[in-house]
């Protein structure tokens, strides 16, 4: 185990210092560049910011340059937000994480009890019911269903607020600030949960009904054990091992935000911010978040193998 | 429109008079591209492909019918206006921010020196007067006695004196145009070879003076801006090292009428009422700047916002009146919209082409028609809020394909067999660059119509944003791109990109010579004169083909009086007396 662990290591750094290269010229190549987009500045004072900013440098030199300030954790300034890279991260991804994490909770719930219960049944009405739905939340896309709850729920019902976290102007703090954010965010993770329920749920009944089928669960059977005990027991802890391969994906989803939601909702997160960074070619704060996001990668990566190990005896690493 | 950030044009009466004025019209209009006024997109005119000639009511403004359909929200906030921005980032300082949006913000906090009327001429606000030396290159400014910043500490002389020296820094990045207008000194001091500008002169606390060296009647404008206090904001300057000032973006120390209370990141910023405000204090005691990035629709139908701008689509105008607690302000921001051409070409150094590919594109078709109204041919450098607009011997060039044909045939182009015209075997293509949105879609919908029925081989690309159009253009490959100018300010705004190159391979020495006559005297009645000729002349040269103004409703929650906004300046000058009913 130490010693996989050591190899795996080794390896991440080296799939990261490839990537961040990658990340980096790609992000230099796309046409335009922070200063091209302002049309109020004269060609001399255009060369001269880009002198000052150092993008008349060559490519590689810039990485460099980035390179031995990121290690030492300095990811630089926005350009267009003059604020440390560190410090806009710190400020709008916890908004998006609590999203992320809130309705991923809910997903996964509704998955796990939807996905067995129709496995168990499969093909009565229940299951039927639940594909077709399932079906219908996968196939419409997040903006307009985003819209049309705004529409019903916010501006014609007046029940929850068409957007943002909090009440604008709003003083509330303790219990009732949390009132307020939970009414805020009610909308947005309803739609996520809706939108990420289905394709999980599939996942979850397609392993349960394999594992239904499977020796042990008729030996259980055979030996008398309660029927809920044998699906919650015995056959949703075996169905439930792939899934830990999702939960290392799901590590960067949690805290790399949802462009679409957080734009439809004026959710204050990351994801906005990263889409308009795009926009202005922001970068320091776009290779920051990029990196970012590719670390959470292949952390989730390996922490998924090392579950697997721990959950699976049967896994050698 | 949607990313980039405003950025405007020329110059700029203190960045920050038009990146208010800009930011909030584009900041409104929801997705609104905050890249100012690049190219020619409408907000959320984005619907109209269908033509409704009959849609030209804009000029009207709506009063608010029935205000029992206000929303409980906007009812229960009887001592806050909220306003909707796209994404401020939190640099208040003036000259320093990178973002339109937060010139929006800073706007309200400092007040400048001097603002301008409807019509974009200059008029004292802080300073109490200003005038110029006979050889009209040196102003000087007369700053009010008790003039203070928001925390009391008195306002003087010396701070104007810094404010326009720090910006000659050698490390200044931000967009400011004063350390371009050649004050005398100024070069040295950007080199390290003074220590203080030679050109800007403090006579007494209440006195500066700044000497250019050549006459420029647009610097007034940009001398006319923000003030930064010395105590505050240059207590850690050392030459070449501005780093300092990030730190001091969100504790901004203005004079404006509202102070900084608090910046909530992607949500709001809140302002309160500065009670040392030369004007007085305002009449409303808490202003909020919301973060809208979308739609803003839905946050002023449930009152969650008091103000906002729509494009003046008759889709919107409905809307509005539909909706009864709304009023509106129609509102021509001061930008053209231009197809840029790319005189390199050889195709395109003809006039005659030049105004065939005019007389044969229709244009109101395509930016007042498809734009359900909420547009208005544009035919000379500028727009018609200012001072210098004329349509005096001005040719409207009315779609005429017939007469596009007959200038072809005049100009030797010649119809091929596949019908597309050739001359010395090119053939006539136009290569068209624009920027993805659904004004594009419309333009190239209807130009390729209208410029294959004159023979015109149209191909056109479009690019997915807008940096990625601007890079394209700076290559080279290109026969006609859409754009649209920043706010301007001064009439000189509209005419430098003929000037300097920026429309490639253009040279006219009379526009040159012109231009420069109009800036050599600060005279507004003999500048209109001269621009009326410079006006003629490029009307008929088109070194680009002009295409439109926009036109835009500011709608606001009819329990607000005395609202007046600038097309200039936005909200800035008139906030402090909006009142709640």
């Amino acid at each position: 185990m130490g010693a996989y662990l050591s190899k795996r290591l080794s390896y991440i750094m080296i799939i990261l210092a490839a990537a961040s290269l990658m990340i980096f010229c790609l992000y230099a190549m796309t046409p335009g560049d922070f200063i091209s987009s302002n049309i109020k500045l004269s060609a001399e004072r255009k060369a001269e910011l880009r002198e000052i900013y150092g993008l008349n440098r060559p490519v590689l030199e810039r990485y460099w340059t980035w390179l031995t300030h990121a290690l030492r954790g300095d990811l630089g300034y926005s350009l267009a937000q003059q604020r440390p890279v560190l410090a806009l991260f710190n400020t709008y991804i916890w908004n998006s994480f609590l999203l992320a994490v809130v309705s991923t909770f809910f997903t996964w719930v509704i998955a796990v009890i939807v996905g067995v219960v129709a496995a168990y049944r499969q093909y009565s009405w229940f299951d039927t019911l639940v594909m077709i739905v399932i079906f219908g939340a996968m196939s419409i896309p997040s903006f307009f269903i985003g819209l049309f709850l705004i529409k019903i729920f916010a501006v014609d019902l007046h029940l929850l607020p068409p957007g943002g976290i909090t009440t604008t102007g709003s003083n509330a703090v303790g219990w009732a600030h949390v009132q307020e954010v939970i009414k805020h965010m009610t909308l947005p993770v309803a739609v996520m949960t809706l939108l990420g329920t289905g394709s999980l749920t599939r996942y979850f009944r397609s392993n349960m009904i394999d594992v239904i089928r499977q020796d042990y669960i008729r030996t259980a059977r055979a030996k008398g054990v309660k029927e809920s005990k044998v699906l919650f027991g015995h056959a949703l802890r075996n169905a439930m091992l792939p899934a830990i391969t999702l939960v290392g994906f799901e590590l960067p989803a949690l805290f790399g935000g949802s462009l679409i939601i957080e734009k439809i909702f004026n959710w204050p997160g990351i994801g906005q911010l990263y889409i308009q960074s795009f926009g202005q070619r922001d970068y320091p704060l776009l290779m920051g978040f990029t990196m970012l996001i590719a670390i959470l990668t292949v952390i989730g990566t390996l922490l998924s193998d090392v579950l697997y190990r721990i959950a699976d005896p049967r896994v050698k690493l | 429109m949607k990313k980039g950030f405003v950025i405007l044009s020329g110059m700029v009466l203190a960045s920050s008079l038009a990146l208010a004025a800009c930011g909030s019209d584009e900041a409104a209009q929801n997705a609104a591209a905050p890249s100012g006024a690049e190219s020619v997109s409408s907000g959320d005119a984005g619907s109209g492909a269908e033509a409704q000639p009959a849609a030209q009511t804009t000029a009207d403004a709506i009063q608010a019918s029935d205000m029992s359909k206000l929303p409980s929200v906007a009812q229960q906030r009887t001592d806050t206006i909220i306003v909707g921005l796209t994404d401020p980032s939190g640099a208040f300082t003036p000259y320093f921010h990178q973002s339109g949006y937060d010139g929006n913000v800073s706007s309200l906090l400092y007040q400048s020196l001097l603002t301008v009327d409807d019509q974009g001429l200059p008029v004292g606000n802080l300073a109490e007067s200003y005038e110029v030396s006979d050889d009209e290159k040196t102003y000087t400014f007369h700053l009010p006695k008790d003039a203070v910043f928001s925390d009391g500490s008195p306002l003087t002389a010396e701070d104007v004196a810094f404010t326009w020296t720090i910006l000659h820094d050698k490390a200044y990045d931000g967009d400011s145009q004063i350390p371009e207008l050649g004050i005398v000194g100024g070069a040295d001091y950007k080199a390290g070879k003074a220590d203080s500008v030679s050109g800007i002169k403090v006579i007494d606390p209440q006195t500066v003076s700044v000497t250019l060296e050549n006459v420029d009647a647009s610097a007034i404008l940009q001398l006319g801006g923000d003030v930064l206090s010395k105590a505050y904001y240059g207590k850690d300057y050392k030459f070449g090292e501005l780093e300092y000032i990030k730190k001091l973006h969100e504790n901004p120390l203005g004079n404006g009428p509202y102070k900084l209370e608090k910046f909530i990141p992607g949500q709001e910023v809140r302002m309160i009422a500065n009670d040392k405000y030369a004007k007085g204090k305002p009449a409303t005691e808490h202003f909020i700047y919301k973060t809208s990035e979308g739609d803003a629709w839905q946050f002023v139908e449930t009152g969650e916002i008091d103000y906002s701008s729509f494009a003046a689509t008759q889709e919107n105008l409905d809307k509005i009146k539909g909706l009864g607690f709304l009023s509106t302000v129609p509102y021509t921001p001061s930008t053209y919209g231009y197809l840029t051409l790319n005189h390199e070409h050889k195709q395109l150094q003809d006039k005659a082409v030049r105004q065939a590919l005019t007389y044969g594109l229709d244009r109101q078709s395509i930016y007042v028609d498809a734009n359900q109204g909420a547009g208005e041919v544009a035919n000379i450098p500028t727009s018609p809020i200012s001072w210098s607009y004329t349509t005096e011997n001005i040719n409207p060039y009315a779609y005429d394909p017939d007469k596009a044909n007959q200038l072809l045939d005049e100009a030797g182009w010649v119809a091929g067999s596949d019908g597309i015209r050739e001359k010395d075997g090119q053939k006539l293509t136009i290569h068209y660059l624009g920027r993805k949105s659904p004004d594009t879609d419309v333009f190239i919908a209807l130009a390729e119509e209208n410029y294959k029925a004159i023979g015109v081989d149209f191909q056109p690309e479009v690019l997915a944003d807008f940096n990625a159009l601007v890079s394209k253009v700076e290559g080279g490959d290109y026969d006609m791109a859409a754009f649209s100018t920043a706010m301007m300010t001064d009439p000189s705004e509209g005419i430098t990109q003929f000037i300097d190159g920026e429309v490639l391979g253009y040279d006219n020495p009379e526009v040159t010579k012109l231009n420069k006559e109009a800036l050599a005297v600060t005279d507004t009645a003999k500048r209109k004169e001269i621009y009326q000729k410079l006006y003629e002349v490029v009307n008929d040269d088109l070194p680009v083909i002009f295409t439109n103004y926009r036109k835009i409703v500011y709608a606001y929650n009819g329990r607000i009086e005395n609202v007046t906004v600038s097309p200039f300046t936005g909200l800035a000058d008139g906030l402090s007396e909006w009142t709640l009913k």
